[in-house]
């Protein structure tokens, strides 16, 4: 599939695209599969289909080897993607990893790439050498699927400026680890390991470190409005079949409580999340708040949404054999992921303080 | 599930139109109080100031919706969400025209008869005809279709006896809906026989009680009916169709920005206090979660006003909005007492401190005024399982 790129609004998501990756998400992602994923570590059958439809370069220019198509469309795929637990690295090769590749000029493998998040922990560190390869020195970590992964990208510094690095697969050595919702989080090993002089890139103007991790952050966003969605939608489900009491459990006010609070918090990262990613589309630079904002409300929301409906499933929700722990597990996850504590919420914070109380409004309002 | 909200933005016209409301209040407001006086207000709770509410109205701002043959401005639902935005976030003191402009002027445009609409209409958009509420009653809440109030036949028209309460404004306001049964209830079937009538605030054997505010402040009554005639010509729409027409009305009750903005102004004056004061992390923490949630919060809203100018019904949604914004409202001021070191202090000499403690005191009303969280989200529940 290649989104068109003739939309005049790159603001504007591609709906055939999106309706297309819906289906395809629903069709491969079964609770049979997911779970498959989470025993095995890797999902073939999801990738091979998800990429044979190209949708894990949406939003990388065709020119650099990707699908095309806006930022927009990429992170309504990715919603799309949430929705479904999709268990495979989709940001990481789009929107992130192709990012980066892109960006610097490299190559975009056929298979899935991985990138290096910088998460608490991390040592990576970089010397440029003579050749113009880089050596690598120190501990990669949190490094989404990198035993699957075609390739992984990092931007890191050097005394020359940044650099965008293409690490071969099986680069140094691998401590495997996962998140809470099982899905590969490795460390690497990277001390010693010398990238070639053609898997190195100088990174372009957009690519810089802080845009990254907004990408990241982003990503989660999208992620997290789709699970949070299809959260609100499984628990009011279950809350009408479940009878006690002679009833519907969904009848008693409060049980209503739950399922009103989780649709909330769906909501309004949905449209927090819709919103950041037009707005990203246009312009990256001009929604740095639109982000941060909308990345504080998710963490916030998968929080509640997680705790409101577990309560509601009660024991139910609390098996590997009911499809409630795909989602929760992975929001549990995905809240942690390219943030530290508070780091978002006190990101727009500071923006409200330098714009100053007369311009805190107009700040909201956009 | 029937949730359907669609990020919305603002054409040229519409930013055009935000930006005049901000200039005008920068100009009326220009110390954050309507005329030199220092105070803003929070949100709905503001003051009455008829003086303004005319000078809105001459601005076109108020009964913006309204058709320009009853005096209004053929605008729309995104319109009005915008000025009285503006208006919230400002503190400006709207309390005259408020129920006016925000469901009386659109139930009599619905239901009411062509005489009533030339009658009402015209001056709620001039600014003149400020209207109160008249659905509780002292056994009534939540539980609305058991109301007592009730109208008797007499010639021309009905004799109207019980009692309404927490009335906000009965005793500046001109007029009320108030909603009583015409017939008895017959087989248990509570929501037949109720109807909506007109009724002048200053009618002969209309008693009016001030019940003082939690905070102290007045505004709050009790309205006791003894015998007061209403004409026939005062009745809203059908006779007996008082119940759907109520429940109507009620859904311009909901979902606008006067849900989520009752504490905005605490926040603005809090940084407007700390100002030169570079901010420790927790307090911006604390300034970025609120911001952030009154930008979604913002947009929500938004998309509700923009799905009734295209012809949706969204009063899930509003419910949804109103349940969540109110409960924030409550929360941003939690959220800012975890690093005021100064007591809140009604008489305070600086603003913020007097706005925090309206907001402490007047903050449990928030989610209960216009249907209490517990009601709406039984209506929200139900909208989700459609």
């Amino acid at each position: 599939m290649t989104a068109t790129d003739s939309t005049t609004d790159p603001g504007m998501v591609d709906e055939l695209l999106v309706d297309s990756a819906y289906r395809l998400f629903a069709g491969v992602c079964s609770f049979e599969a997911v779970q498959k994923a989470e025993a095995d570590g890797w999902a073939p059958a999801i990738w091979d289909a998800v990429a044979e439809a190209g949708f894990a370069w949406i939003g990388v220019p065709d020119t650099a080897g990707g699908s095309g198509g806006t930022l927009a469309d990429a992170c309504a795929v990715l919603l799309a993607a949430g929705t479904h637990a999709a268990p495979i690295p989709l940001a990481e090769t789009g929107i992130l990893g192709g990012w980066l590749l892109a960006g610097a000029g490299l190559p975009l493998p056929d298979g899935p790439v991985s990138v290096v998040p910088g998460a608490a922990g991390d040592s990576l560190s970089a010397t440029l050498n003579g050749d113009g390869s880089v050596t690598l020195a120190g501990t990669a970590v949190r490094v989404p699927w990198s035993r699957r992964a075609d390739r992984i990208a990092a931007l890191v510094a050097t005394a020359d400026g940044p650099r965008v690095v293409s690490i071969a697969a099986g680069s140094g050595s691998v401590r495997p680890a996962t998140n809470v919702a099982g899905e590969p989080r490795d460390d690497l090993d990277l001390t010693g390991v010398t990238v070639p002089a053609d898997s190195v890139g100088t990174p372009a103007a957009e690519v810089t470190a802080d845009n990254l991790r907004l990408r990241g952050a982003l990503s989660r966003v999208m992620l997290m409005a789709g699970a949070l969605e299809a959260m609100s939608r499984l628990t009011v489900e279950y809350t009408e079949q479940r009878q006690q009491f002679g009833r519907p459990v969904a009848r008693f006010q409060a049980v209503q409580q739950h399922l009103v609070w989780g649709a909330q918090d769906a909501a309004i990262t949905k449209m927090a999340a819709q919103v950041a990613a037009r707005d990203a589309s246009r312009d990256f630079g001009a929604a740095t708040f639109q982000i941060a904002s909308a990345r504080t409300i998710a963490e916030g929301c998968a929080s509640t949404a997680t705790r409101w409906a577990h309560q509601a499933h009660g024991a139910m929700g609390m098996t590997q054999e009911y499809a409630l722990h795909h989602l929760s597990r992975r929001l549990w996850s995905w809240r942690q992921e390219w943030a530290t504590p508070n780091e978002w919420a006190v990101r727009v914070g500071r923006m409200a303080e330098a714009g100053g109380a007369d311009n805190l409004f107009p700040l909201i309002t956009g | 599930m029937a949730m359907r909200f669609t990020p919305t933005e603002m054409t040229p016209a519409e930013r055009a139109l935000q930006a005049e409301v901000r200039e005008f209040l920068a100009a009326e407001m220009p110390g954050g109080g309507a005329d030199g006086s220092p105070d803003r207000a929070l949100g709905m709770g503001a003051g009455k100031n008829k003086e303004f509410s005319k000078k809105l109205a001459e601005r076109g701002w108020v009964g913006m919706a309204m058709p320009k043959r009853y005096g209004g401005h053929d605008r729309n639902a995104v319109d009005r969400f915008i000025v009285v935005e503006e208006l919230l976030r400002s503190g400006a003191p709207i309390g005259y025209h408020w129920v006016s402009d925000r469901q009386t002027a659109s139930v009599i445009l619905k239901f009411g008869t062509d005489e009533q609409k030339e009658r009402f209409i015209p001056p709620i958009c001039r600014g003149e005809l400020g209207f109160s509420i008249g659905m509780s009653e002292p056994d009534s809440g939540s539980d609305l279709a058991s109301v007592s109030t009730r109208a008797t036949r007499a010639e021309g028209g009905w004799l109207l006896n019980g009692t309404k309460i927490w009335t906000s404004g009965a005793h500046e306001n001109d007029w009320f809906i108030v909603l009583c049964r015409t017939s008895p209830m017959e087989d248990g079937n509570k929501h037949q026989g109720l109807s909506q009538l007109l009724v002048d605030l200053n009618s002969e054997g209309l008693e009016k009680n001030g019940i003082p505010f939690l905070d102290g402040s007045p505004g709050f009554n009790e309205v006791v009916f003894h015998d007061v005639f209403v004409p026939d010509e005062n009745v809203v729409g059908e006779l007996g169709m008082g119940w759907a027409q109520n429940t109507a009305e009620m859904a311009y009750e909901r979902g606008g920005p006067d849900r989520w903005l009752s504490a905005y102004g605490v926040v603005e004056e809090l940084m407007r206090h700390h100002a030169g004061t570079p901010m420790e992390d927790r307090v911006a923490e604390v300034l970025g979660w609120a911001t952030a949630r009154f930008f979604g919060l913002h947009n929500m809203s938004f998309a509700v006003a923009r799905m009734i100018d295209t012809g949706q019904a969204p009063s899930i949604e509003a419910a949804l909005v109103k349940e969540m914004g109110t409960r924030f409202e409550q929360d941003v001021l939690l959220r800012l007492l975890e690093f005021v070191e100064e007591e809140p202090d009604p008489q305070s000499m600086l603003l913020y401190q007097r706005l925090l403690a309206k907001a402490i005191l007047t903050g449990p009303s928030f989610t209960i005024r216009g249907g209490t969280v517990e009601v709406l989200r039984s209506v929200a529940s139900k909208g989700l399982r459609a």
